[in-house]
């Protein structure tokens, strides 16, 4: 079988012949996601019709000169699931030729130097440019296959019988001419999906694919500075109804591995309704992002980074609500005197609330509080607890809160039963005086 | 016996490896632990029946340390709410202190282990036994190897139950309330195990021990050749 070939004759040659129709519009597609994800290393990325081009020259200081630069980019195409072939040289349409000849099998050098180009493409042959078939049958018929043959014909003789294009495709390749490209304007948001090659029931194998357009998103975000602080993640069944995944961040993020690991959280809990087919990834807000320095040795910034990321990844598996910080506030009243902070993040060191640490006309308080007080049986009026309670301290008398319909008014004391366990217990002061257990001291 | 070259360790020592540690603000405790307090990087274990012996405010000097450098105090699936005001009492930076309260036992000890990771948490205090009775060696390795990874102090709360089983921890403390006082035994720590209760003033005047237990050393003849490079 061979290019060109008609598909009855090569179903002829082969029995179990799968023929897949080619879709120009997804490949479009595909080209300009590429694209979007090329800004991360220039800005002046354009598509032209079967590939990007890159204008690299400004970008090699950056990246470490063009062995880096292309070893990057082939990997990170590796990751988002293609495989490229490159070509650098010092005018777009020679550094198409290479990377067409690499596809074709052909060996060819890359070239910087735009004296050392017309030796480097002597050796090609023609139909690696996109001329009409018919010019280059006429071409073969003289003879002329490779580019030396054409480029040592003079040029009005070429012109006159070829018409003016061929020759201004020379020069452009030559760069005899310039050949300005229109860049490449990524989208405003960032959406991507992606249709499985078939159904995926576990949500862990949909952590590979999710990686390939994270990364992707990754390296859109890269190109234009910013980072997302909201995702949407939907799981698209055939037939069903999809599944949709919010995720947030504390703070603008774009690193593939670290929204993994928080959509890893996620998913883990979420329950699919049916087999996911497409995955649609959307995000709609970019905001600025500042990259985070690494260093060697973690300082006060890394801290404060490492603490909001184990929040948010806590947060992204057990719950919201269920991992919190604590705060004093401003009452008497023990079941008052402090709140939780909701999915507070750690604040940074100038914000600390200096005014209100510790009271000095407090009475010892105990670790733990029960959330709600514990009434205890007494026994000639001495209250028991897994025995008889010994005060330690007390009474300390607390009353407040006549203004706001929740009255206390109470006396408190240290107790230590015969286990040696010491809580903290109070007697109302109103009758029937009843003991109650409030807190213990661990 | 002290003609001995350098790198070899005499069974009757203390764990040579310089090891970061937080003092326990007991001198008379700080003298029976290897590298003279908790262990940072390292799982250690205290065992205790009942609430409301001190077992939490023995480790307030080491946890106030722990907070420095802006690290978090977390607290995972403790019996009941840290209370505010007695942490601040404590000298505890309260911004720092994350209480997690997680559902099921395995989330709880998927927290821990991330908490000990990431690194960001100076210390982990950690209650596994309440919502299973019997805590996995491997998931107890898998702490102390989070530990390491993170350079944090991890603390186990368990009941004295689990002392008969074997652990990984670097430290193994069982607390007993005695007449007020509050009797350490240290069956598990690297070096010698200790024979003799500690005894600490019960728990309001941290600085001050009662009856320090004398700090007898074993007398081991035997000499064991550490691996010498």
């Amino acid at each position: 079988m061979r290019v060109g070939q008609a598909i009855a004759s090569a179903k002829v040659l082969c029995g179990n012949l799968h023929v897949l129709l080619r879709d120009v519009a997804v490949e479009q597609e595909a080209l300009e996601q590429l694209a979007a994800w090329c800004v991360q290393y220039t800005p002046a990325v354009s598509v032209d019709g079967q590939g990007v081009a890159l204008e690299v020259e400004a970008s090699l200081r950056l990246f470490g000169g063009h062995a880096r630069l292309t070893a990057a980019l082939r990997n990170g195409m590796h990751e988002l699931g293609y495989r490229a072939t490159i070509g650098i040289a010092p005018t777009p349409m020679a550094a198409r030729l290479f990377a067409r000849a690499e596809a074709q099998g052909i060996g060819v050098r890359s070239c910087v130097a735009i004296g050392e180009l017309g030796g480097r493409i002597a050796g090609l042959p023609l139909f690696l440019l996109d001329w009409p078939q018919r010019t280059l049958a006429l071409l073969a018929d003289l003879g002329i296959l490779r580019f030396k043959d054409i480029l040592a014909l003079p040029r009005e003789g070429l012109a006159r019988r070829f018409g003016p294009e061929v020759m201004a495709d020379l020069d452009r390749l030559t760069g005899r001419m310039p050949d300005p490209r229109a860049p490449y304007v990524p989208p405003p948001t960032f959406h991507v999906r992606l249709e499985l090659a078939s159904e995926v029931e576990s949500t862990q194998a949909l952590l590979f694919p999710l990686r390939r357009l994270l990364s992707q998103m990754e390296g859109f975000l890269r190109g234009r500075g910013a980072g997302v602080q909201q995702l949407t993640l939907t799981l698209e069944p055939v037939r069903s109804k999809s599944t949709r995944i919010e995720l947030a961040f504390a703070s603008p993020e774009r690193e593939a591995d670290f929204i993994l690991a928080l959509a890893r959280e996620r998913l883990g809990r979420a329950q699919l309704a049916a087999p996911t087919l497409v995955i649609d990834l959307r995000a709609e807000a970019l905001l600025d992002y500042t990259p985070r320095a690494a260093t060697w040795l973690p300082g006060r910034e890394e801290q404060t980074l490492g603490s909001e990321r184990l929040l948010q990844r806590l947060s992204a598996r057990i719950g919201r609500e269920r991992v919190f910080g604590i705060a004093l506030s401003d009452d008497h009243r023990p079941e008052h005197g402090w709140n939780q902070g909701r999915g507070q993040t750690p604040k940074p060191p100038t914000q600390r609330l200096r005014g209100l640490t510790p009271k000095p006309h407090f009475g010892a308080r105990p670790l733990w509080l029960l959330h709600r007080p514990q009434k205890l049986v007494s026994e000639d009026g001495m209250p028991l607890h897994q025995g008889r309670l010994d005060f330690i301290a007390g009474p300390e008398r607390i009353e407040a809160g006549w203004w706001d319909g929740e009255p206390v008014a109470r006396d408190y004391f240290v107790a230590a039963n015969p286990g040696g366990e010491r809580f903290w217990v109070y007697r109302e002061h109103h009758d029937p005086k009843c003991w109650y257990l409030h807190g213990v001291f661990a | 016996m002290s003609a001995l070259p350098q790198g070899v360790w005499r069974g009757g020592e203390f764990e040579k490896t310089p090891r970061i540690t937080f003092p326990t603000g007991h001198a008379a405790l700080d003298a029976q632990l290897p590298g003279g307090g908790w262990p940072m990087g390292a799982l250690s274990e205290v065992l205790h029946d009942g609430t409301g012996i001190g077992e939490v405010k023995l480790l307030a000097a080491a946890l106030v340390r722990a907070a420095e450098s802006d690290r978090l105090i977390a607290w995972i699936d403790p019996p009941y709410l840290p209370y505010a005001p007695a942490l601040a009492q404590a000298g505890l930076p309260l911004e720092r202190c994350l209480v997690v309260r997680p559902l099921t036992h395995e989330d709880a000890l998927w927290a821990a282990e991330q908490a000990l990771r990431s690194g960001a948490c100076g210390a982990v205090l950690f209650w596994p036994e309440r919502q299973s009775r019997n805590v996995d060696y491997a998931w107890m390795r898998r702490l102390q190897m989070a530990a390491e990874a993170g350079r944090s102090m991890a603390v186990l709360f368990r009941s004295t139950l689990s002392g008969t089983h074997a652990t990984p921890a670097h430290l193994r403390i069982v607390l007993e309330s005695e007449d007020g006082h509050l009797m350490l035994r240290i069956p598990k720590r690297r070096g010698p195990p200790l024979t003799q209760p500690v005894a600490l003033h019960a728990v309001d005047r941290p600085r001050t021990a009662l009856a320090p237990a004398p700090a007898r050393r074993a007398r081991v003849s035997l000499a064991l050749a550490a691996g010498h490079r």
